[in-house]
Order: C-alpha cells, then sequence, then structure tokens
C-alpha cells in the first residue's frame, strides 16, 4: 500500500516549485514558455530572475498599472514577446491603455487598434482607439475606425456606437451626418441617455451660434476704437484699448494746439496714437478670431468630454 | 487508519516541499534584484523588488523587498515614491529592525521630499515606540528635520539627548550647545528685513524701500524715474499743456510709484528668503560636523 504513495510523493517532488500555480510549464529553445507565451530570452533572466509563464507576468503587470506605475509597466511590456494571437492582443491592449493613461493618445490608438476581432476587449480598445483619435483632432479616422468596429448585437454597443459618431460628427461640424446619427439616439439605455440629451444641447448651441466676424470687429474699430473687441466679446479689453487710444489722441491734440504740426512732441504723440489706433484694429481683428476659436475649443472639450463618460461607464 | 496517516504524510511532505520552493524562488528574486541594484541599474531593480512584493506571500520578504526598492527609488531621487511605497507596510507588526527601518526611511523620503513637518511627525512615532535608542542617522535626521521646521528651542534640546546618548559627557553637549547658540545669534543678527516696512517706506520716500531691502541701486533709479515723471509732469502744466501733463506726466508717474512699494515689498522679502537659507545651512553644517565628530568618538 505504501509504494504508490511513495511513487506520488516522488513525482510530486520532482515538479518544480510554481507547478501548482502555472499549469503546463516546460522549457523551450529560446525562451520559457508558460501557457504557450514567451518572455523574450535573456530579459527574463536580466530583471526578474527567475522562470516567469505569460500570465504571471501579465498579472504582475496589470498589477503595476493599477499601482500608476505606468513606466515600469511599459518597460516590461516592451521585454515580453508574446507567441500566439492571443497573447499579442493582450500586449497591444495593455500597452494601449498604459499609454491611454499616460495621455498619450495616438500612441495608445495605434497599439488599441491591433487588438483582433477574436479579443475580448475587441470593442473596448476599438471604442477606446476612435475616442483618442478623436480627442487628438483626427475625427475622420475616428469615424472609419468606428464604421469598420462590429458592434454586435448588444444594445449598449449599439448606442455607444450612435454616441460616438454623433460625437465626431459635432466635433467636424458636420451637423447633416449629426442628424442622421442623433436619430438612433433611444434615450432608453442608462449609459448613454444623459450624454445624448447633453449632445443635442451642444448641437442646438453650435447651431444657433453667430460666430464673430474679423471684419466686422476690424471695421467697428476704425470707427470707435475699442468697439470691435466689445463686439468679439472682449468688453474689458475694448474698454482699456479706448482709454489708451483716447488718451494718446488727446496728447497730442493738446501738443497740436499749443505747438503746431511741426512741435517733436506732437509728431511723437501722434505717431504713438496712430501706432495704438492702427494696433487696436489689428487687435480686435485678433480678438474676434480668437472668440471664434476659444467657443470652438470650449465646444470640442463638452462634446469629448460627453463622448468619454459613456466609454468609462461601460467598460 | 493507514490511509489517513498516509494522507496526513503527503501533506506534510508536500507543504514542507513546496513553501521551501517559494521561499527559494523568493530568495532568487530578491538576489537577482540585489544584484541590479549594486550593478547600478536602480530602476530594473526598482521593478525587480516590485515584484518580490507582488509574488511573496510572506510579510517579512514583503517588507524586505519595499524597503530595498525605497533604496533604489532614493537613488533615482524618487523620494515621493518611495514614501507613497513605503506607506504600505505602515500597518506591519512584526519584527522590529524591519519596523525601525521602516519608520526612519519614511521620515527620511518624507524630508528629501521636501515634507519636514511629515517628517517630524513619523520621528515622533519613532521616538514613542523606541525612545532614545537610535544610531547617529536618526539623531541627525531628526535635527535636520527640525532645522527646516526652525523649531530652534527643540532643535537646542534635541542636541542635548544625541550628545549625551553617543558621548554621555556633559561637558562636551554644553559646549556643543553653545557652539549652535553662537552660529544662530550670529546669522539671527544679521539685519532683517520686514518686507511691510519696506513697502512703508517706499510710500512716503520714494525708493527708501528699496534702499531699507539693501537694493540701493534699484531704489535710487526708481527714485529718479518718479522724479523725472514728476518733472515732465510739471514741465508740460507750466507751458499749458494740461491734457498732456496729465496722460504723459502722471500716468507714467502712477506706474513708477506704486510699482515702487510693490518692488520694495519683493526685494525685502527675497532678502530675508536669502538670509533664512544661510541661516539653515549655516545650522546644518554644524550638524553634520557633529554628526562626524561623535562618530569618530
Amino acid at each position: 500500500m505504501t509504494k504508490p504513495l511513495f511513487v506520488v510523493l516522488l513525482l510530486l517532488h520532482m515538479l518544480p516549485a510554481y507547478s501548482s500555480d502555472t499549469g503546463n510549464l516546460f522549457k523551450a529553445p529560446g525562451g520559457i514558455i508558460g501557457h504557450g507565451g514567451v518572455i523574450a530570452h535573456g530579459h527574463s533572466e536580466q530583471f526578474s530572475g527567475y522562470d516567469h509563464t505569460w500570465s504571471r507576468e501579465v498579472d504582475f503587470i496589470r498589477y503595476l498599472i493599477g499601482r500608476g506605475d505606468y513606466r515600469e509597466s511599459l518597460f516590461l511590456l516592451e521585454r515580453v514577446v508574446p507567441e500566439n494571437n492571443h497573447q499579442y492582443d493582450s500586449l497591444n491592449y495593455l500597452t494601449g491603455w498604459v499609454h491611454y493613461q499616460q495621455k498619450t493618445l495616438d500612441l495608445s490608438a495605434t497599439y488599441l487598434l491591433k487588438v483582433s476581432k477574436e479579443s475580448p476587449v475587441y470593442r473596448k480598445s476599438r471604442f477606446f482607439a476612435a475616442y483618442n483619435l478623436a480627442h487628438d483632432g483626427d475625427a475622420g479616422r475616428a469615424r472609419e475606425v468606428l464604421e469598420l468596429t462590429d458592434a454586435g448585437s448588444d444594445n449598449l454597443y449599439h448606442a455607444l456606437l450612435g454616441l460616438q459618431l454623433g460625437g465626431i460628427a459635432l466635433l467636424e461640424r458636420d451637423y447633416a451626418q449629426y442628424s442622421s446619427n442623433a436619430a438612433d439616439f433611444s434615450g432608453n439605455h442608462h449609459v448613454t441617455a444623459a450624454e445624448e440629451q447633453r449632445m443635442e444641447h451642444h448641437y442646438d448651441q453650435l447651431r444657433d451660434r453667430r460666430a464673430a466676424s474679423p471684419f466686422i470687429a476690424g471695421m467697428l474699430s476704425a470707427a470707435v476704437p475699442g468697439l470691435g473687441k466689445v463686439y468679439a466679446g472682449k468688453s474689458a479689453e475694448g474698454v482699456a484699448g479706448f482709454l489708451y487710444v483716447a488718451a494718446l489722441g488727446l496728447t497730442a491734440f493738446d501738443f497740436y494746439r499749443g505747438s503746431g504740426p511741426d512741435s517733436v512732441l506732437f509728431v511723437l504723440s501722434a505717431s504713438a496714437a496712430g501706432a495704438f489706433y492702427v494696433g487696436n484694429i489689428v487687435g480686435s481683428v485678433a480678438a474676434a478670431r480668437r472668440t471664434n476659436q476659444e467657443f470652438n475649443h470650449e465646444m470640442d472639450q463638452r462634446i469629448l468630454f460627453d463622448m468619454h463618460i459613456p466609454l468609462r461607464n461601460a467598460f | 487508519m493507514k490511509w489517513t496517516n498516509g494522507f496526513c504524510l503527503i501533506c506534510i511532505f508536500l507543504c514542507g516541499t513546496l513553501s521551501e520552493g517559494v521561499n527559494a524562488q523568493t530568495e532568487r528574486m530578491i538576489k537577482r534584484a540585489d544584484s541590479l541594484f549594486a550593478s547600478g541599474n536602480y530602476f530594473e531593480a526598482s521593478i525587480a523588488y516590485e515584484r518580490v512584493y507582488f509574488e511573496s506571500e510572506e510579510s517579512v520578504s514583503r517588507i524586505a523587498a519595499n524597503l530595498k526598492k525605497a533604496q533604489a527609488l532614493k537613488q533615482l531621487g524618487e523620494y515621493e515614491k518611495a514614501l507613497v511605497d513605503l506607506r504600505r507596510s505602515i500597518t506591519y507588526r512584526g519584527e522590529d529592525s524591519l519596523r525601525r527601518e521602516l519608520l526612519y526611511e519614511m521620515a527620511f523620503c518624507a524630508y528629501m521630499d521636501g515634507d519636514p513637518g511629515d517628517a517630524y511627525g513619523l520621528l515622533r512615532q519613532f521616538r514613542h515606540l523606541y525612545g532614545q535608542d537610535s544610531g547617529q542617522r536618526v539623531y541627525l535626521l531628526e535635527g535636520l528635520v527640525l532645522t527646516d521646521l526652525m523649531r530652534w528651542d527643540a532643535l537646542s534640546d534635541h542636541l542635548e539627548n544625541w550628545v549625551l546618548y553617543f558621548s554621555d559627557d556633559t561637558r562636551l553637549a554644553n559646549e556643543k550647545i553653545l557652539c549652535y547658540t553662537e552660529i544662530l545669534a550670529e546669522k539671527e543678527q544679521q539685519a532683517r528685513r520686514d518686507p511691510e516696512k519696506a513697502r512703508l517706506w517706499s510710500t512716503f520716500i520714494p525708493g527708501s524701500g528699496q534702499v531699507y531691502a539693501g537694493e540701493a541701486g534699484w531704489g535710487i533709479l526708481n527714485a529718479f524715474s518718479q522724479l523725472a515723471s514728476l518733472g515732465a509732469f510739471s514741465a508740460m502744466a507750466l507751458n499749458g499743456y494740461y491734457v498732456a501733463a496729465v496722460f504723459a506726466g502722471l500716468g507714467p508717474f502712477q506706474s513708477f510709484y506704486f510699482g515702487g512699494i510693490r518692488q520694495a515689498g519683493l526685494m525685502a522679502e527675497a532678502h530675508e528668503k536669502s538670509r533664512r537659507g544661510k541661516t539653515l545651512a549655516a545650522v546644518r553644517e554644524f550638524l553634520f560636523n557633529l554628526e562626524e565628530e561623535l562618530a569618530a568618538e
């Protein structure tokens, strides 16, 4: 009776220490493979000092990401060599996710787009890649990515897809396209309902706003210094500009009245007044452009925010 | 009965074998991390120690790895991160030597991270747990922390404890305290510059605030600018250019006047900062010399 027991003990004793955790651990030329994965030859020797399987390495990297150690995570991710598609997907997804956390959105999108359709994180990767591209100003490519994404049969993904496409259309200021996307807004899914409403509100704001005209701003400032800036929505700047030009103009007039047009003081003060007057016109044109840019930037940020929140809630 | 005994034997044997294996694995990981550290590869060493912390299930190994990781991060100058990592182990209630090391390292990292208040709190914990029984480095750190907090009286008491603990020589302790008091008095005697006073001076006598703050050149320049703009105002007004006098004379004058008041305050603040820095540097140097002296004894 003790003989079989002894054999079992002997066999168990011959197993490596981590066998209970790693399953089919075996060594192969060029690297150490566990569950089919390879940790780059030499590197595992270099920094881990002992055999690691793919799953343990990924667990460790996930743990580092969870701690916010992104530099360390990337260092390890650059050194693991996946062996099959599943592992490639994990590697690309994790690398993309770390870059997303680090706000290097272009790199994040590049890696996330490499995740294959078979991966369980395929949809998440596609949605976040599109969002990253949109945030980086490449709305056209973001649309392409989403249009090629298979949303499957889940209502959530369809609702998300509609919202993201609508948001991208607004970022592109393509109102016809937005109306077409917004037709699919159902308001029924809790993850997207509030954002769909806000997206409609953004659309109304964008559609109803009249952009400040740089030409009109310049003309107004030519007529009354500073008025163009007031028109552009920069009232304080307009009043300050008016006071400067008026003060210099009055000073020049004072010198003109007392010393005549040939006086050095008149020439100097009149030149300064003229420079400020012209500068005020140019400043008003710039103020109108700046106001438009500020409005567009503010709207873009709001749209991106409302695209982002449902993604974070859904995944 | 026979089967039960057999089963128990297997379990005992397996537990022993596997736990020994895990320990060996941890040992290997630590050795590898240590060699990375020794070769100056601190970033990779910090990852390797974190791996030990992640993989190991023994609290002692985890604390040891955490402490070693802190050393690697210190080499990289990442004191804030080291402190955050060390805080993970604050609840450790095992070996006393590790707890002492942990508290010291946390205080050190907090101090190096520019938070002497936090460092002081941690050193208070250390003293509460271990009393005056500590190495020179803890005394030195405490002295530096008290210096940064400018708690001069507390530092004097600390110096007495420090010298008495290591030399048991009351005469030496008194001598050192006297030396410290002299350094402090010498530095503190250097003229203080109150920013409020500097602003007040410049309000009534243009440029005098800057002179008070030790920047006579700037004071003269500011006073001259104010006089020149007032002169221009007067000249224009006397010649009948009233509007021009207001805009081209009084306008610049008010800029020079109010700007001068503000500048005087800023200069006095900068002077105070520099004076304080010199005092702190002198006291720190004294503390380092004291540590060397006591170590030599």
